[in-house]
């Protein structure tokens, strides 16, 4: 089998030329430099040739200058599943013939053998040009050069015939030589390919002058201009920027609420059926409480992962996100993080796994080593289930503008927080240890119409990414939670005389926990517990955070003991009762406001999610910076919220 | 001899050279920042840095201490 790689700059119609050879369809991005990983499919059987096909991402050069570049360019010169291709086919935007140039001649200097699938004739053909492909193919040397349309799969064949016949001949991998990366070679090359452009692009329109010829040609979207000149100005830019930004949070916030709402009821159902379905026992407990509260804290914030992921994605498929990006570069470089950081900040709102993933796209080493590290201390989506339930502990029912407005002060301080933390980290020595010289170098895609279609595929992808790496360990973590709130006493003994079965059933469970695994962990963190005002159980709560914040919801359900009456699914408003009545040792409530608030500061900044601390030590390659990261932010985020809560209790507030 | 920061708002000019021995200076080759290629200051940030050049047919944001190695007439 034929291994065939397709490569190619950002938005030359590479990823669709994939699509229409593998039947698949894939993302297309709009973000130069957006796809980390590469995508193979086999070449449809239809067209004849038993190859592997490989999708790489967008590059302008194959000398790499961020993390993501030198892992495509190593896969084009030697990919770590399928080696060596066979053939390259490479594709160029005929529209931007100049720039798009530079790659195809990296790759014959390489020695790779290679077509050329001339794309987006129909855009040069409206500003008036025409290729002559078989002057092009002569100037390359006799590289096969065919015009290309990848959505209709016009020239396909004839492009497919061309790769039948190379592939017909013996090839020697050992061949390829390494890219020369002398930057006056870069210009000589760059001369060659301008004399190149001047033969091959033919005006339609003979009368036009030669020199007029290179001006309309080299000339950028018209539209694109247009718009730019008010999305990049001083007031109307800005306006529109901070606008899309809170259209962004509404969006998320008031969108996903009602459907988060459902999901929790839909497995608060759940669990109800299945305990009325199975009768009680040990198997019912085990799939009601452990299993399928597990399964409810990983879904619940999904509709708000994947309206975060849809607003993203819209903005990167329009063009705008990369302007985003150079609007905000300048403020972002103050504290020592630059523009590209933009975009996994912004990812950080759902979640921080997909966000320190995204990361690699900043070529400068520290500074994405900074953005990795206080990609934390922005609000994700677990900690909303937390602040909601908190939040309607402190605001009475029927008060939902002041609940908007602690919701948006919270969001506000943690924004606040985190650009002070990046500017103090940034600042103090020894914290990040690598230097590098930063820079902001981003090409502005053409504006278009987003295709929703794309979109929801990516958002789709996206999200299933997220379930299936965070969902398993949030699900086992929820498992270890239930076996360490049921053992080793399962089945306490009751003394059941002259109580209704209810009682009973409360009676052992009060007794169950108390003398759970659970408690005796709890009992050992609770001197830590005291400061805040709050006692062991609140404890083994918090740390079942650490499995996935939103689990602290779950967590005081099960420490508090909740029985679901038959009319009320919503744990939300059963866990607020038992809240209002749980008592401390010495008989005052013990969630008061004092000791709420202090909970509240200590979610807004304490790291506190495992998986986050995996993937902080994968991308940055050892224990350092997840540990630190551990230790400033929780630990602060516990001195912080001891000085909130005896503040507040000195000046009077329960 | 000015440089590419220095561009005003709309202008165009003509590249005639780039310091290579800036950091920046193979990457902004790459992209076609090359001697003899007019470029065109089409936009800036909102707070004057990055600044936005038109280069053969497409739109580059660079910030100004980068775009310092670009020579133009």
């Amino acid at each position: 089998m034929n291994v065939i790689s397709l490569v190619g700059p950002p938005n030359a119609g590479k990823t669709t030329l994939f699509n229409y050879l593998s039947g698949q369809n894939l993302k297309t991005v709009n973000y130069p430099g957006a796809t980390v990983e590469y995508n193979s499919a086999k070449l449809q059987k239809k067209f004849g040739i038993d190859a592997q096909l490989i999708d790489t991402p967008g590059i302008v050069s194959l000398i790499p200058a961020s993390l993501d570049e030198v892992v495509t360019v190593q896969g084009i010169y030697n990919n770590p599943e399928y080696g060596v291709p066979e053939l390259i086919i490479v594709t160029v935007d005929s529209s931007q013939l100049s720039r798009h140039l530079l790659l195809v001649e990296e790759l014959l200097e390489s020695k790779f053998r290679i077509v050329v699938a001339l794309t987006m004739i129909d855009i040069l053909e409206r500003k008036g040009f025409t290729v002559d492909c078989e002057k092009l193919s002569e100037k390359l040397g006799g590289v096969p050069v065919v015009k290309v349309d990848p959505r209709s799969g016009k020239g396909v064949d004839k492009l497919l015939d061309y790769a039948k016949k190379l592939l017909a001949e013996p090839f020697d991998a050992d061949q390829i030589v390494p890219v020369n990366e002398d930057s006056k070679h870069l210009i000589e090359l760059y001369k060659g390919i301008e004399k190149i452009e001047k033969d091959v692009i033919l005006s339609k329109d003979k009368t036009v002058k030669t020199s007029s010829i290179r001006n309309s040609l080299h000339a950028p979207d018209e539209l694109t201009l247009k718009i730019d000149k008010f999305l990049l100005s001083k007031g109307v830019g800005f306006f529109v920027f901070i606008l899309i930004m809170v259209v962004m949070f509404a969006s998320i916030f008031w969108l996903a609420a009602p459907l988060m709402n459902l999901v929790d009821q839909f497995f608060g159902l759940l669990a109800s059926w299945t305990v009325e379905l199975l009768g009680k026992s040990f198997i019912t407990d085990f799939i009601a409480d452990g299993v399928i509260a597990g399964l409810g804290a990983v879904s619940v914030f999904v509709p708000q992962i994947i309206i975060l992921f849809l607003i993203l994605g819209l903005l990167e498929d329009s063009g705008y996100l990369a302007r985003g990006a150079m609007l905000i570069d300048r403020p972002l470089a103050r504290i020592g993080l630059n523009g590209r950081s933009f975009v996994p900040l912004m990812s950080g709102f759902a979640c921080a796994i997909p966000a320190i993933m995204s990361t690699r796209t900043i070529p400068n080493r520290r500074e994405r080593l900074l953005t990795i590290f206080i990609i934390p201390l922005i609000s994700c989506s677990a900690r909303l289930p937390v602040y909601a339930l908190l939040i309607a502990f402190l605001v009475p029912a029927g008060h939902a503008l002041l609940s908007g407005a602690i919701l948006a002060a919270i969001y506000i301080s943690s924004i606040t927080i985190t650009i002070i933390a990046a500017g103090v980290i940034n600042k103090v020595r020894g914290i990040i240890k690598a230097e590098d010289k930063s820079s902001f170098i981003l090409e502005l895609p053409t504006y278009k119409m987003p295709k929703l279609s794309v979109v929801w595929k990516n958002t789709w992808t996206s999200t299933k990414t997220y379930v299936r790496s965070a969902g398993l360990i949030i699900l086992t973590f929820s498992i270890i939670l239930w076996v360490l709130t049921f053992f080793p006493n399962y089945n306490p003994k009751i003394d059941a005389a002259n109580l209704t079965p209810a009682q009973v059933e409360a009676q052992t469970q009060v007794a169950r926990i108390n003398g759970s695994y659970a408690a005796e962990l709890g009992k050992i963190i609770e001197p830590a517990m005291v400061p805040l005002g709050l006692d062991w159980r609140v404890g083994v709560a918090v740390l079942t955070t650490f499995a996935a914040r939103e689990v602290f919801v779950s967590s005081l359900a099960l420490m508090f003991k909740i029985t679901e009456s038959k009319d009320d699914y919503s744990i939300q408003r059963s866990i607020l009762k038992s809240m209002k009545n749980a008592v401390a040792e010495d008989g005052k409530p013990l969630f008061t406001t004092s000791t709420v608030i202090g909970l509240i500061i200590f979610f807004i900044i304490a790291l506190q999610c495992i998986s986050t601390m995996a993937i902080s030590r994968k991308e940055t390659g050892s224990w350092r910076i997840p540990l630190l990261q551990f230790a400033i932010y929780s630990g602060g985020a516990y001195i912080l919220a001891v000085i909130a809560v005896n503040l507040l209790r000195a000046v009077g507030v329960s | 001899m000015r440089t590419a920061s220095q561009l005003h708002n709309g202008e165009t000019s003509e590249i005639v050279g780039v310091d290579l021995d800036h950091p920046s200076a193979k990457r902004l080759i790459e992209l076609g920042f090359t001697p003899g290629q007019n470029i065109e200051l089409i936009g800036k940030s909102i707070f004057n840095d990055p600044v936005a050049f038109s280069i053969r047919g497409t739109v580059v944001a660079v910030r100004k201490s980068e775009a310092s190695c670009i020579k133009v007439r």
